[in-house]
C-alpha cells in the first residue's frame, strides 16, 4: 500500500517534468535549438492562471484558453527576441544565454509586478484527495489507505493526451509532415516548398503554450509563485536528456523514471538522496548512450 | 576676502543639516522569506511614525535607513558596512536570515553600534560574549535554542508522547533547528525515531510523513519555513494520518496557514505574539493600525511585525535612558534599563544584562495554535 501511495506521488510528479520535457524536445526537432526559458514560461502561466483564475474569479476554461494565449505569443516574442538574432549571426551557442535570459527576466518580472509570495491555487477538481482502501473511521472519515488528488489524475491525462495528439499530428498531417521534414533537414525541407521560418516559429509556439498549460495544470499541486518552475525546469531537462531529446515518448518514459525514482529513493533509502540516483544516471548515460534511452544517431552536443 | 568666504562655505557644508537620529533596518523585503521581512520592516515603520508624531527621541526625529538584504549573507555584510561608514546610524534593527545575521553583525559590534535583533531565531547573540570583548548584539525574539525547547516540552512532557520524528528543511535554519531539537530531546534522555529532510521548493512529502509513521512516530517536530511546512500538512492527509505537528514559529506564517489550508489545523509553534490573542488595549490598537495601514487582514507574519515595532520602542527606551546616541551609553542602557520594558511582546522586567542579551523568556512566548486560518491560543484551540 504504501509503495503503491509512493509510486503514484512519482508517476504524477514524472508526468510533471514529462510534460516540459516535451517542450524541449519540440523546439530541439525543428530548429535544434532548446528554450531553456521553458521552465520559467511553466512559471508565467501558473501566475497568470493564478490572477485570471484566483484573482479575478475567471471561469476555469476561460483562464486556460488566456494561459494558452500568453504562452503561443510569449513563444513567438523569444523566438524573435532571443534565438533568431543569434542564429542569424551565425553564433552558434549565443540562444543558450538569450533563451536563459529571457527566463530570468520573467522571473524577476513575476516578483516586482506580482509577488514574491507563494499562493494556494484551488483545483477546478477539489483539492481533496480520493481516499482508497481506507478504514472508515467513528465520524465517518477514512483514514490510511492510499490517497490520490483528482489534479494528479487530471495531470497524467491531459500530460499523455498532449503528447499523443502532438505525435499523432507530426505523423498524420501534412503541415505536421512539414515539421517533421524540417527537423530532418532544413535546406531540402526549403527546397521542397515549405516555408521553414514558420515552421520554427510554429514549434516555439507550441512548445511554450505547453510550458504554460502546465504551469496551470500543476499549481494546484506545487502552490504558484515566480519560483515554482525554476527547478522544474532543471528536472525536466534532465528527464529529456535521458529519455532522448529526439523521441517524444522518451521523455515521457525519461519523466517518469525520474519522478519515480525520486519518490522511492526518499522513502526507502534517504530524504536527503532522493535526486541522486536520476542524476546518476543521467550521468552515466551522457557516458555511455549520449543520445538518451529513446535517442537516435548522435545528437548535437548542447 | 575670498578665502575667508570659502572658509565659512566648508564650515556650514561641515555643520549637520539637521539633529536626528538615523536607525538601520535591514532584511529580505523581495525573495522567498520577504513576507517575514516586509512585516518586520513595517511593524518598526509603525513605531517610528508614532514616536515622530509624539516628538522623536531626546526631541530628534526618527529617520530610517532601510535596505532590503534578498536574504543573502553578503548582501547583509554590504549594508552593514554602509550603515556604519556612510550612513553612520546611531543602532541597527532586524534582519530576518540567520546567514544574514551572522555575516554581518560582528561589523557593528567591531564599531561599536548596537544592533537589535528582531526576528532572526538562530542568530549569533550570546555567542559573542568573550573575554575582553564587549557584545553590542541583543536580541528581541525567541532564540532557536529556547523554541526547540519549548516544542519538544510541549511535545513529550504535556502531551506525553513517546515518539517523535524530525523532519527538517536542508538550510542552516532547518539543520540548525534539527540539531537542537536533537539535544533538547537527549537531555530527556529520548531520541528521535526517525529524521527527515526536506528542500526549499518540495511540493510533495509523501516519502517523508510515510518514513516517520513506518518508524511507529506519534507525533511530528518540524523545521523549516511556511510554504513548505504546508506541504508536509497536505502528505499527512493525503496519506490520511491524523497526527499533531509541532514545530517554530514559521508555522504561524502566512504562507503555512493559507497552503496548508484545514490541514493546517492543529499545528502548534511557541510565539512572542498572538493575532487572535490581543489582551490588552495597546496590542488591539497596533492589529488595528497595521490591517488599516498596510491594508492587510490578518498580518502576513504577525510575530516579526510585534518583534519588529517592539524593537524600535526598545531602543527608544535606551537612548532616552542613556540621553546620548553614543553607542558604548546605548548598550549600557540596554542592559540595564531601569524602567524594564512593556511592549506588545510582552512585559520584561529587565530585558537584557550586561551577561545576557536575549530579551525573551519562556515568560514571553505561548504555544499558538492554526485554527481555521488564524493562530489562536492552545486554550481557545481545545473549546
Amino acid at each position: 500500500m504504501q509503495t503503491l501511495q509512493l509510486l503514484i506521488s512519482g508517476v504524477a510528479q514524472g508526468m510533471i517534468y514529462a510534460l516540459v520535457a516535451f517542450g524541449y524536445n519540440i523546439t530541439f526537432a525543428t530548429s535544434k535549438t532548446l528554450n531553456f526559458s521553458l521552465g520559467n514560461f511553466l512559471m508565467l502561466g501558473g501566475v497568470v492562471g493564478f490572477i485570471l483564475y484566483m484573482t479575478h474569479n475567471w471561469p476555469f476554461f476561460a483562464a486556460l484558453a488566456a494561459v494558452v494565449l500568453v504562452g503561443m505569443v510569449g513563444g513567438a516574442v523569444l523566438l524573435k527576441v532571443a534565438v533568431e538574432p543569434s542564429l542569424n549571426q551565425r553564433s552558434a551557442y549565443g540562444w543558450i544565454l538569450a533563451t536563459l535570459a529571457v527566463g530570468i527576466v520573467l522571473r524577476n518580472a513575476a516578483e516586482v509586478f506580482w509577488s514574491t509570495d507563494d499562493f494556494k491555487f484551488r483545483s477546478p477538481l477539489g483539492d481533496s484527495p480520493w481516499r482508497f482502501f481506507g478504514e472508515p473511521q467513528p465520524d465517518g472519515s477514512m483514514s490510511g489507505g492510499l490517497g490520490v488528488y483528482p489534479q494528479e489524475v487530471l495531470i497524467i491525462f491531459v500530460s499523455l493526451a498532449i503528447v499523443a495528439a502532438v505525435e499523432l499530428f507530426k505523423r498524420r498531417t501534412v503541415f505536421g509532415k512539414a515539421v517533421v521534414a524540417v527537423s530532418e533537414d532544413k535546406d531540402t525541407a526549403s527546397l521542397m516548398g515549405i516555408d521553414q521560418k514558420f515552421v520554427i516559429l510554429f514549434s516555439f509556439m507550441l512548445s511554450t503554450a505547453i510550458a504554460t498549460v502546465g504551469g496551470v495544470l500543476v499549481a494546484p499541486i506545487t502552490l504558484v509563485s515566480a519560483t515554482m518552475g525554476t527547478v522544474l525546469g532543471v528536472k525536466a531537462y534532465s528527464a529529456s536528456i535521458i529519455g532522448g531529446l529526439e523521441s517524444g515518448f522518451g521523455v515521457v518514459v525519461g519523466g517518469l523514471f525520474l519522478g519515480v525514482s525520486e519518490s522511492l529513493t526518499a522513502r526507502f533509502v534517504s530524504t536527503g538522496y532522493k535526486d541522486v540516483p536520476g542524476f546518476v544516471v543521467l550521468v552515466l548515460l551522457l557516458l555511455f548512450k549520449p543520445s538518451g534511452l529513446f535517442g537516435r544517431a548522435a545528437i548535437r552536443k548542447v | 576676502m575670498t578665502g575667508r568666504r570659502l572658509g565659512l562655505v566648508v564650515l556650514l557644508l561641515a555643520a549637520p543639516a539637521l539633529a536626528e537620529i538615523k536607525i538601520g533596518v535591514y532584511g529580505p523585503f523581495t525573495g522567498g522569506s520577504a513576507g517575514m521581512g516586509v512585516s518586520m520592516r513595517n511593524g518598526v515603520e509603525m513605531a517610528a511614525e508614532e514616536i515622530n508624531k509624539a516628538g522623536g527621541i531626546l526631541g530628534q526625529p526618527v529617520v530610517l535607513v532601510m535596505r532590503d538584504d534578498e536574504a543573502k549573507n553578503e548582501r547583509g555584510a554590504q549594508i552593514m558596512q554602509e550603515f556604519l561608514e556612510k550612513e553612520k546610524v546611531v543602532a541597527v534593527l532586524g534582519p530576518i536570515n540567520t546567514g544574514v545575521a551572522d555575516n554581518s553583525t560582528r561589523y557593528a559590534n567591531e564599531k561599536k553600534v548596537p544592533v537589535i535583533i528582531n526576528a532572526s531565531a538562530g542568530a549569533k547573540v550570546n555567542e559573542y560574549f568573550a573575554p575582553g570583548v564587549e557584545n553590542y548584539i541583543f536580541r528581541i525574539a525567541a532564540s532557536d535554542i529556547l523554541q526547540t525547547e519549548l516544542v519538544v516540552r510541549e511535545a513529550i512532557d504535556v502531551r506525553k508522547y513517546k515518539k517523535p520524528a524530525l523532519i527538517c528543511d536542508d538550510t542552516n535554519y532547518g539543520q540548525g533547528g534539527c540539531t537542537k531539537l536533537k539535544a533538547a530531546l537527549t537531555k530527556r534522555n529520548m531520541t528521535p525515531v526517525s529524521v527527515g529532510k526536506f528542500k526549499i521548493k518540495d511540493t510533495d512529502m509523501t516519502a517523508q510523513v510515510q518514513e516517520a509513521k513506518a518508524a511507529g512516530a506519534d507525533v511530528l517536530l518540524v523545521y523549516g519555513i511556511g510554504p513548505e511546512l504546508a506541504a508536509l500538512a497536505n502528505s499527512l492527509d493525503r496519506i490520511g494520518w491524523k497526527v499533531d505537528m509541532l514545530g517554530g514559529w514559521t508555522i504561524s506564517m502566512e504562507a503555512f496557514i493559507k497552503n496548508a489550508g484545514k490541514n493546517g489545523n492543529g499545528a502548534a509553534a511557541p510565539l512572542t505574539f498572538i493575532e487572535g490573542d490581543l489582551s490588552n488595549p495597546r496590542q488591539k490598537t497596533f492589529v488595528e493600525t497595521y490591517h488599516v495601514k498596510y491594508n492587510q487582514n490578518p498580518i502576513a507574519v504577525a510575530v516579526a511585525a510585534a518583534q519588529g515595532y517592539d524593537s524600535l520602542y526598545l531602543l527608544k527606551a535606551a537612548i532616552d535612558q542613556a540621553k546620548s546616541t553614543d553607542g558604548t551609553k546605548i548598550k549600557e542602557a540596554l542592559e540595564n534599563l531601569k524602567s524594564g520594558f512593556s511592549g506588545i511582546t510582552g512585559s520584561y522586567k529587565r530585558p537584557f544584562t550586561p551577561t545576557d542579551h536575549e530579551a525573551v523568556t519562556e515568560l514571553v512566548v505561548k504555544m499558538g495554535v492554526v485554527l481555521n486560518g488564524t493562530v489562536v491560543p492552545e486554550a481557545a484551540y481545545k473549546k
